[in-house]
């Protein structure tokens, strides 16, 4: 049964520049039974032909979460931590709202068991007050988790942003990520930030 | 606008709960037969399907729901009828029935939960009909040895007693107790050791369902025994404890995890727009030029994003919803490495 | 033999490489494990600290080490899934002895062990004792290491013992002992942190050691350029402040360029230079002419950079270098090594925080595996096998006469070329995956064939050991009690996790019992891997190496010692040199002249194309252990050829389409992987699949003439385009041999 020592001084802080494409995070996700062995973070090369860049994502978490809110099945909830849980194995129908409407695409689909799963931010690991596992074993620090002071420190000169533009939307997470100093927000696609 | 959407619920809920008793009433020829001894779990289902009706509306209401169950049936009642229909037996068959897809998600929960369901389903279709009155048996005019079962009042069979049958039918709820009560034990066995389980399950979500159902299912054996064994000694407390645990249950039904019984054959909504989906225009990334999902899907997704305040539309009139989850994914690692060069500095 | 008992399908089907993947609801008990050991990492040479969890005597899964202070937690995926290799369906559990036509069939170990011994002794009496060769690893931990060098010399008799790590890092070894009088990591990672500049030469860091990246970030957080030297784009270059894509086989050239620009721009520590090394007029001279369009022309980098490069490095007040197998895999290993040493010597940035110098150690023990004594020219404590007093000094800790004990035997391809010929006529293999890992791997499989008696101690069935007459169940390292070195020069503690299972044996007692057999019994009285230890230590006493003052206990009191410590009351030397005293005879740190030579094969209108090689991230050396983990496998599941699209269209060749790549010495085919990230005139194949997918049916057996680690990383090839698209992975027989 869960006992929560989810410590709230923590975050989360992706910074996929440093991303190597090891794979390693989403190897240890899948060692979890929670999600019976699927990694629930994702590294692919954007595009091989020109570049080993590779993006890496896991779920950020949004404060007004899309996928919960085109669930039909209401099977996606958000804690009093900002946690938004995988989907509810009960309820979830299997239509693949949420991974489409995500605009970081994470939400999962696995066919054989008709059920979405994404991250839950290593809820059995983080509600006991350790960290993701993808986040302790990330060997190029693209994946931090630990305190804002302690992110700070490393790194004085990038700044943690948690704001987000697709088109015109505007998306804030509970997840950071590492953006030069002085950024308020990333701009993925469509129009520029207006200051 | 929350008062008007329970109001327009509470309405569907009262008309079907007056549908019920006038069937009730109906079929149980005026209450001619019904047996007062169930009178409380006959108040129980009255508020349960009150409940459910107001809930299942409620649902509804919410755009995503909506666009599923309104798409769905328009597809159903379409010319192509026969084709949709054949898609949903099929999955009514491998789905609901099959249940393949819990077998998928491990093998303790599927056994687990077909073992669980096969017994609440015979229950639900023995006691439902019992408790409105619809059916009722009695014993042959003439005779000591031969059982006469009445649906509606009419007569629809007949049965001798001593034989199999007979011991089949009279305890068919012996029967769907013990598969509920080996289903249960199998998935508390599960909840205790699958470590998957332990991180998240909670006790109100996981264990009150099948602390319930072991109840009702122990408590209904129990009644049984009693008067085999005990020669009745514990009627009283078993038909009591029984009654609560089943309008217990019965009054969580609207609200709990029980109400996924409700829902899932929503499932069976979801399979066929797939399927007309697919006969359609497929949705093709511009990032990876593979498809990815149907084109009917996206565009419906825009709509109800839109309809839930979402806007993913971009200055040239395209969406960030035109591209697949790995498009999207390769867009922010696209986006944050040009971030990056203009600010002259990958690290920092 | 070089014909298998069976065909290699059969094989595969009774001995794998079958896959091995976590049961979908996780091992059962991981959640509540007997036990959680912390240990490390199996693989590579940054040995992360790493937990297993133990249930029932099986390795049930992992969790990140958190406190151990290198890799604070960190994994790459091979440390993540390394706990697979455990539990595993192909796991030899019986002795095994060849059949012909039935393939392998169990047999007592007493059967094993009198059969093993007759064969020896024969062998050894009617060609001589050096007709036995030994042919050992570095996966071994330090206690197995010392114990096969003194096993082989004492037991076996025979000079003719090497290693594995002939294939790894000797050239840096070597190079090492030449220019400081020691082989070791000069600096710990830890003096990345604030080093300006970061030279990364040859090494594919991201893939080949992920956990040291943090590192070179963090370096980067506060302000290291970073210089990349590879002649592919690899993603520890794809964010470098510079990336020098090297033409293959031409790095001394460069690193002989920015010598030269140092010396022209007097970016030069004279102090250092003056009071604290030798041969710097020699080095002077050698790249007197090594100017910028020159440079251009030979390694194919565009003067700007390369000037651009010397800019950054020359005036830096710190700098950290750190090269690996990619200069170091060439017929001039020993020469690239002390090119990159002289510009580390003429900036004088060495002994100093944030003043680091290092080789990227590749085995797991590489760097303790080559100090104590399986090197065919070496004794414990990294002395040299031919001079009188190490000779001495180890005859007395060993308790023979210093006659008695074997001189300088030939290296490990050159063991093969023996066999080859007909002068080794038995071999012992442990630890070792020959007709993988060696180059020209054709040869290897040939000379097999004259084996008379070949024995293979192993705990799979790997491609050599299906050829062998006997092979002997041995043990996994989280078997075994014992420590290991870091690419760091840090011993840390290997913990015996589990026993063996079924009638499999731990490697020490299975050389034990051989010792006894062949009557070296009194030399073998060993109890415990401490012991061995123990007598390890007072070994490398004295030694450049030396281990006397680490004990087991403060190992774990402090989670590892950095060597040299020389007296139980020393602290350990993370940081070398800060005294300045080499240990050269001179005590100088020296120089060497390194004029340019191009690399043994260069290309020709016949053989138009360089070829290279290397690794991914996901598999680890031959593949003995990773190829049998099933989502190390699904990552990268067989060797791509990656090929510029420019050379691609030249010859026609699409995307994932066949390519038959063929040199002097075999071909091989290859599905093209087009990608812009790799030099125009080169193409690249990672090594460590067998059999048809095997790179190394087309690398040379070129050596270095020091070191003679062969020249894996250029060849000349030429593409021949089949016009076929290759077939999904799973279709194609990569694991079976021809």
């Amino acid at each position: 049964m869960i006992t929560t020592t989810f410590r709230t001084d923590q975050e989360f802080f992706l910074d996929p520049q440093r991303c190597i494409g090891c794979h390693a995070c989403e190897m240890a996700c899948a060692e979890c039974e929670t999600n019976g062995h699927e990694p629930m973070i994702q590294v692919d090369y954007v595009d091989r032909f020109l570049s080993p860049q590779t993006s890496v994502q896991l779920c950020m978490h949004c404060e007004d979460p899309v996928c919960a809110r085109v669930c039909p099945a209401d099977a996606i909830m958000k804690d009093e931590f900002g946690i938004v849980h995988s989907a509810n194995t009960a309820r979830c129908i299997a239509c693949s709202n949420c991974v489409q409407a995500c605009p970081f695409g994470v939400p999962k689909k696995i066919e054989p068991l008709q059920l979405m799963m994404k991250c839950n931010m290593c809820y059995d690991r983080t509600s006991a007050g350790k960290k993701p596992m993808c986040a302790t074993v990330c060997p190029s620090g693209a994946l931090f988790y630990g305190t804002r002071v302690e992110m700070t420190t490393r790194r004085p000169n990038s700044t943690p942003v948690n704001q987000f533009r697709f088109g015109r939307q505007l998306v804030r997470t509970k997840v950071n990520i590492m953006m030069p100093k002085g950024a308020t927000e990333l701009v993925v696609d469509g129009e520029e930030a207006s200051p | 606008m929350i008062s008007t959407l329970n109001l327009r619920a509470a309405a569907v809920a009262a008309l079907a709960t007056f549908l019920l008793v006038a069937a009730i009433l109906l079929g149980s020829r005026n209450l001619a037969n019904f047996d007062p001894a169930l009178v409380a779990y006959l108040f129980g289902c009255i508020f349960a399907c009150f409940g459910v009706v107001y809930r299942y509306c409620v649902w509804l209401q919410r755009p995503p729901t909506w666009r599923y169950f309104a798409r769905g049936w328009q597809l159903f009642f379409s010319r192509r009828m026969v084709v949709y229909g054949w898609e949903l037996m099929k999955h009514f068959v491998g789905d609901l029935i099959g249940q393949q897809f819990i077998r998928n998600r491990g093998m303790t929960l599927g056994y687990g939960h077909r073992l669980m369901a096969s017994g609440c389903f015979l229950a639900f279709a023995v006691t439902f009909p019992l408790v409105f009155g619809w059916i009722h048996f009695g014993l042959k005019p003439g005779g000591i040895d031969t059982y006469e079962i009445y649906t509606f009042g009419f007569k629809t069979g007949e049965f001798p007693l001593h034989t199999w049958i007979a011991e089949v039918i009279f305890n068919a709820l012996n029967w769907s107790a013990m598969l509920v009560i080996a289903g249960v034990m199998l998935l508390m066995r599960r909840r205790l050791t699958h470590a998957g389980q332990i991180a998240i399950q909670t006790f109100e979500g996981d264990w009150l369902p099948l602390i319930v159902l072991l109840a009702i299912s122990v408590t209904g054996l129990g009644i049984t025994l009693d008067y085999k064994f005990m020669g009745g000694q514990a009627h009283q407390f078993m038909a009591i404890t029984h009654a609560i645990t089943v309008i217990l249950f019965l009054i969580w039904l609207p609200f709990g995890k029980f109400y996924h019984i409700i829902q899932r054959p929503a499932q069976l909504g979801v399979a066929i727009y797939r399927k007309a989906g697919t006969e359609g225009p497929p949705a093709i990334c511009p990032h990876t030029g593979e498809v990815f999902d149907f084109k009917m899907h996206i565009d419906d997704l825009k709509d109800v994003t839109a309809e839930l305040g979402f806007d993913y539309t971009r200055n040239d009139g395209t969406s960030h919803l035109d591209l697949s989850p790995r498009g999207k994914r390769a867009a922010l690692a696209t986006a944050h490495l040009k971030a990056r060069e203009q600010s002259g500095s990958f690290f920092g | 033999m070089a014909t298998l008992p069976v065909s290699a399908e059969k094989l595969i089907a009774s001995f794998g490489p079958s896959l091995n993947f976590p049961p979908q609801e996780g091992f059962p008990g991981r959640d509540e494990p007997d036990d959680v050991i912390k240990t490390h990492c199996c693989f590579c040479g940054m040995q992360c600290g790493i937990k297993l969890l133990v249930k029932n005597n099986r390795v049930v899964g992992f969790e990140p080490w958190e406190e151990f202070p290198f890799n604070e937690g960190r994994l790459c995926p091979k440390g993540v899934q390394r706990y697979l290799q455990n539990n595993h369906p192909d796991r030899l559990m019986e002795p095994l002895a060849r059949v012909e036509g039935t393939g392998f069939r169990p047999i007592a170990w007493d059967t094993a062990f009198d059969q093993l011994t007759a064969n020896i002794q024969r062998i050894q009496a009617q060609h001589g004792p050096d007709a036995f060769a030994m042919l050992s690893g570095v996966s071994l931990s330090n206690e197995k290491s010392y114990l096969v060098g003194k096993f082989a010399r004492i037991a076996l008799k025979t000079k003719n013992l090497d290693y594995n790590g002939r294939l790894c890092m000797v050239s840096a070894g070597a190079g090492n002992k030449k220019a400081f009088g020691l082989d070791r990591a000069s600096n710990t990672y830890a003096d990345l942190a604030h080093a300006e500049v970061v030279v990364i030469c040859g090494s594919n860091v991201s893939e080949t050691f992920p956990t040291l990246t943090h590192w070179i970030w963090q370096a980067r957080d506060n302000g290291a350029k970073l210089i990349v030297v590879d002649p592919r784009l690899t993603p520890i270059a794809r964010t470098a402040d510079l990336h020098l894509p090297v033409r293959p086989g031409r790095d001394s050239a460069l690193y002989g360029a920015i010598l030269h620009q140092m010396i022209k721009h007097d970016w030069l520590d004279h102090e250092f230079i003056a009071n604290h090394t030798s041969g710097f007029e020699e080095a002077k001279q050698a790249v007197a002419d090594y100017d910028l369009e020159w440079a251009e022309r030979i390694t194919g980098i565009a003067k700007e950079k390369i000037l651009l490069a010397a800019q950054w490095w020359g005036p830096a007040k710190t700098s950290f270098l750190l090269h690996a197998r990619g200069i170091e895999h060439h017929s001039k290993g020993v020469e690239n090594v002390l090119a990159c040493i002289n510009l580390v010597l003429a900036s004088g940035r060495l002994g100093k925080p944030y003043c680091g110098y290092a080789t990227i150690t590749g085995q797991g023990n590489g760097q303790g595996g080559r100090e104590h004594g399986h090197k065919c020219d070496q004794l414990p404590g990294n002395r040299d096998i031919e001079n009188p007093e190490h000779r001495k000094y180890i005859s007395e800790v060993w308790g023979i006469e210093e006659k008695d004990l074997p001189g300088k035997g030939l290296t490990a391809y050159e063991i093969i070329e023996a066999i080859d010929r007909g002068e080794i006529k038995g071999l012992l293999s442990i630890c070792f995956n020959p007709l993988v890992s060696l180059p020209n791997n054709n040869l290897v499989r040939r000379a097999l064939d004259k084996l008379e008696y070949y024995v293979c101690i192993d705990f799979f069935l790997n491609e050599t050991a299906r050829h062998a007459d006997l092979v002997l169940p041995g043990s996994l390292q989280e078997e075994e009690e014992g420590t290991v070195t870091t690419a760091e020069g840090r011993v840390v503690r290997i913990r015996k996790a589990v026993n063996p299972p079924g009638n499999a044996r731990s490697d020490t007692s299975i050389l034990l019992e051989i010792a006894r057999r062949l009557g070296a019994g009194k030399h073998f009285d060993f109890n415990s891997a401490e012991e061995i230890f123990n007598e390890l230590r007072v070994a490398s006493k004295g030694g450049t190496a030396d281990y006397f003052g680490i004990t087991y206990q403060k190992i774990e009191d402090h989670m590892g010692i950095f060597w040299p410590c020389p007296s139980e009351d020393h602290p350990g030397t993370p940081r070398l040199w800060e005294d300045r005293k080499f240990k050269t005879p001179d005590g100088r740190a020296h120089f060497h002249g390194v004029p340019y030579r191009d690399p043994a094969e260069i290309t020709d209108p016949e053989y138009p194309v360089i070829l290279t090689t290397g690794r991914v991230v996901s598999q680890y050396l031959s593949g003995t252990q990773t190829r049998r983990i099933g989502k190390l496998v699904n990552q990268y599941p067989e060797p791509l050829l990656e090929i510029h699209p420019g050379l691609a269209a030249s010859l026609g060749i699409r995307q994932r389409e066949l390519v038959r790549v063929v040199t002097r010495r075999g071909e091989a085919e290859f599905p093209a992987q087009i990608v812009e990230t790799i030099r125009e005139d080169t193409v690249f194949v990672p090594y460590h699949w067998p059999g048809r997918k095997s790179a190394n049916q087309l690398t040379s057996g070129h050596l270095d003439p020091v070191s003679k680690i062969p020249e894996f990383k250029v060849c000349a090839c030429r593409l021949v385009p089949t016009g076929k698209q290759a077939p999904a992975w799973e279709e194609t027989k990569a694991y079976a041999s021809p």
